[in-house]
């Protein structure tokens, strides 16, 4: 099978939804020249009707998707960096995200969110912050974080074509990682995690460039440690049946989750885990994230994150 | 009162109003000031859920420019009188709002919010209880009436208090930078909660931030409902044309409190009698009233039609609220379901 990068299965997702779909546009800031290559060339496709770009000025560019959105587009907002969604925090957190409840389900809200995000280039807290949490903190907002080419351009695809504000971001660190991509159409569901390697001793759950370090970890340890490594692909809706399904093997588990650990999707999930499968476990339960500090830039913000490292000592840890 | 911001754009010819259409305003007047002072009766009584920020004085504005609006226009309404002027002037009926504000499940939102309102068949999609937050979906429903290519438009009201926000300046650039079919009507009536005006703008007149983005704008005495329907008229039919957006700015004023129950200041001091006395001189429905009276196109058997007409509206709509059952009950055993669209 073929092979392309990450931010090409993007591009092929919007490319491939935008031919079938004339109500989708791309919205954000110098998307036309591609400040990220996932919409390299896509003006001189669909036109810049279709292919948006706005002054930076957030609160208006979500604006113009969560409006259109209302009256049947399909937007998808890039905001480049994760970090710059803060500035429209209210605009997609409190308005798009929950509009369809607050006002009686009366109206759906189609948009996409996506933005590149997380640590490893050593740009500082606002280019390096993965802010996942602070979005699922909001119902009404479905949540995506791919760690495969062929997840990326799957859960895309379904993201734009779901009828509720979907924010999917992608990690920076994996915008060049190549993976196989079938050249004929498919779909990822939200809600479906992919076990990525399949063991017997420990579970490791995991999303984004984590999935990448957890396998690492696990070919590394193969001798030693049978390491199960599920990849989420979307926290929400999240898929607690295949949690549950591998801890059932093997009754350990780590969670590795690039955000700060304070209030983290981490503490959510093991918090879930302790309330519907404590009976499984036969161990107390290890958790990797980034520390409860900002993300330094520069060669300091090896030490905050979640590495292989610190992934193998978990596994150690539970295991003993 | 009446003064063009851009000689070149904002003037022109009048807007003529057919005799039906100033009686319209007239009408539609005098059913916002009913449903005002309904509202402000029952908060009092415990007999409306949440909050009221009472539309007396400040009616007018909104009336004038959403009177002669498409159904299918897009409407984000101000706040004050919770836009009740608003909405029925674009024909929707009121009882499911009044519904909603009883906590009923017969409310346009399912009894879900208190004080938002939804009418998406009206073009009415919601609110939000932060101010000045419609300025940022505006630019989206003004990118889709332009994308959809049939003349619909966007028309976007809020006060002085909300054009202060950030968002204000980003819609106005989009706006500008893509030319939509947007009205910016900014009902001015020169107080937020208790600040003044002058206190919070550099500038005696918002409509001059509109010079900034190449926008046409006019000011108008908001007081004069048929002022303001003529320059809606115009700054629609500009919008409509494909000629970008236009800012109407309405001077109007506040008669009571910001929200029923909270003191009547002036920055930290009491409002007088006699300031607040001034102010009902400029009553917008009196105003309107002599000027049909003069034209001969009302009389006093029809202004008691109308009085009439509009205490049996409201009578109507308390009465389908107040019998409607409470939404007390959530089934929370598939929250999804309630919180996602399918």
């Amino acid at each position: 099978m073929r092979e392309i990068t990450l931010i090409e299965a993007i591009r092929e997702a919007y490319i491939e939804e935008m031919q079938v779909d004339e109500k989708v546009f791309l919205v954000g800031q110098d998307i036309r020249g591609g400040n990220f290559p996932n919409t390299t060339g896509l003006v001189e496709m669909f036109g810049d009707d279709r292919v948006l770009d706005t002054p930076i000025s957030e609160t208006a560019m979500v604006g113009s998707a969560f409006g259109a959105a209302q009256m049947g587009y399909r937007p998808v907002v890039d905001f480049m960096s994760g970090g710059f969604a803060y500035v429209a925090a209210c605009e997609v957190l409190l308005q798009s995200a929950q509009h369809y409840f607050q006002h009686g389900g009366n109206v759906s809200v189609p948009l996409v969110i996506t933005a590149g995000v997380g640590a490893g280039l050593k740009l500082a807290n606002e280019h390096s912050v993965t802010p996942h949490a602070m979005f699922l903190h909001h119902p009404g907002i479905k949540v995506a974080f791919p760690s495969t080419p062929y997840d990326a351009k799957g859960l895309m695809k379904s993201a734009i074509r779901d009828n509720n504000p979907v924010c999917m971001f992608w990690h920076l660190a994996l915008m060049m990682e190549k993976g196989q991509v079938p050249e004929e159409e498919y779909l990822v569901p939200l809600g479906v995690a992919d076990v990525k390697r399949e063991g017997t001793d420990v579970t490791v759950v995991a999303t984004g460039l984590q999935v990448k370090h957890a396998l690492e970890v696990a070919a590394n340890l193969e001798s030693e440690v049978s390491v199960e490594v599920v990849d989420l692909r979307s926290m929400e809706p999240l898929d607690y049946e295949a949690i549950s399904r591998s801890l059932e093997k093997t009754n350990r588990l780590v969670v590795v989750d690039e955000d700060t650990e304070r209030c983290g999707f981490a503490a959510e999930l093991i918090a879930q885990v302790v309330d519907k499968s404590f009976d499984l476990l036969d161990a107390p339960i290890e958790r990797i994230c980034i520390d409860n500090m900002p993300i330094p830039g520069g060669y300091l913000e090896a030490h905050v994150l979640p590495n292989p490292a610190k992934i193998e000592t978990a596994i150690r840890r539970v295991i003993a | 009162m009446k003064k063009s911001i851009d000689a070149k754009k904002g003037k022109g010819p009048k807007a003529k109003l057919s005799n039906d259409q100033l009686l319209t305003l007239y009408r539609n007047l005098v059913r916002a000031d009913h449903f005002d002072k309904c509202y402000v009766r029952r908060i009092q009584a415990g007999q409306l859920i949440s909050f009221y920020h009472a539309g007396e004085g400040g009616l007018a504005p909104g009336v004038g420019a959403c009177s002669f609006l498409r159904k299918e226009d897009i409407l984000w309404p101000h706040h004050r009188a919770h836009a009740q002027g608003h909405m029925l002037s674009k024909g929707i009926d009121l009882k499911y709002y009044l519904a909603e504000h009883t906590g009923k499940t017969t409310g346009c939102c399912k009894g879900r919010s208190s004080y938002h309102w939804s009418f998406p068949e009206y073009g009415v999609f919601g609110t939000s209880g932060c101010i000045g937050a419609g300025f940022s979906p505006t630019v989206g429903w003004g990118l889709a009436c332009k994308k959809n290519g049939d003349g619909q438009i966007t028309m976007m009201c809020c006060g002085d208090g909300g054009s202060n926000r950030g968002t204000a300046h980003e819609s106005f650039l989009m706006a500008n930078n893509w030319k939509l079919p947007i009205v910016y009507l900014i009902e001015n009536n020169g107080l937020a909660i208790f600040s003044k005006h002058e206190d919070m703008h550099p500038t005696k007149d918002i409509a001059d931030l509109a010079k900034g983005y190449g926008m046409p704008a006019v000011i108008v005495d908001g007081q004069d409902v048929i002022a303001v329907a003529e320059a809606t008229l115009k700054a629609v039919e500009h919008a409509r044309a494909g000629k970008g957006p236009y800012l109407i700015e309405a001077k109007t004023v506040r008669i009571q409190a910001h929200g029923v129950g909270l003191p009547d200041l002036v920055d930290y001091t009491p409002r007088s009698k006699e300031e607040i006395d001034e102010l009902r001189e400029r009553d917008a429905i009196l105003i309107c009233r002599e000027r049909l009276l003069t034209e001969g196109l009302l009389s006093q058997e029809l202004i008691d039609q109308i009085e009439a007409e509009a205490t049996q509206e409201v009578a109507d709509a308390e009465r389908f609220a107040d019998e409607s059952p409470v939404a007390d009950q959530l089934d929370l055993s598939d929250i999804n379901k309630l919180v996602y669209a399918e």
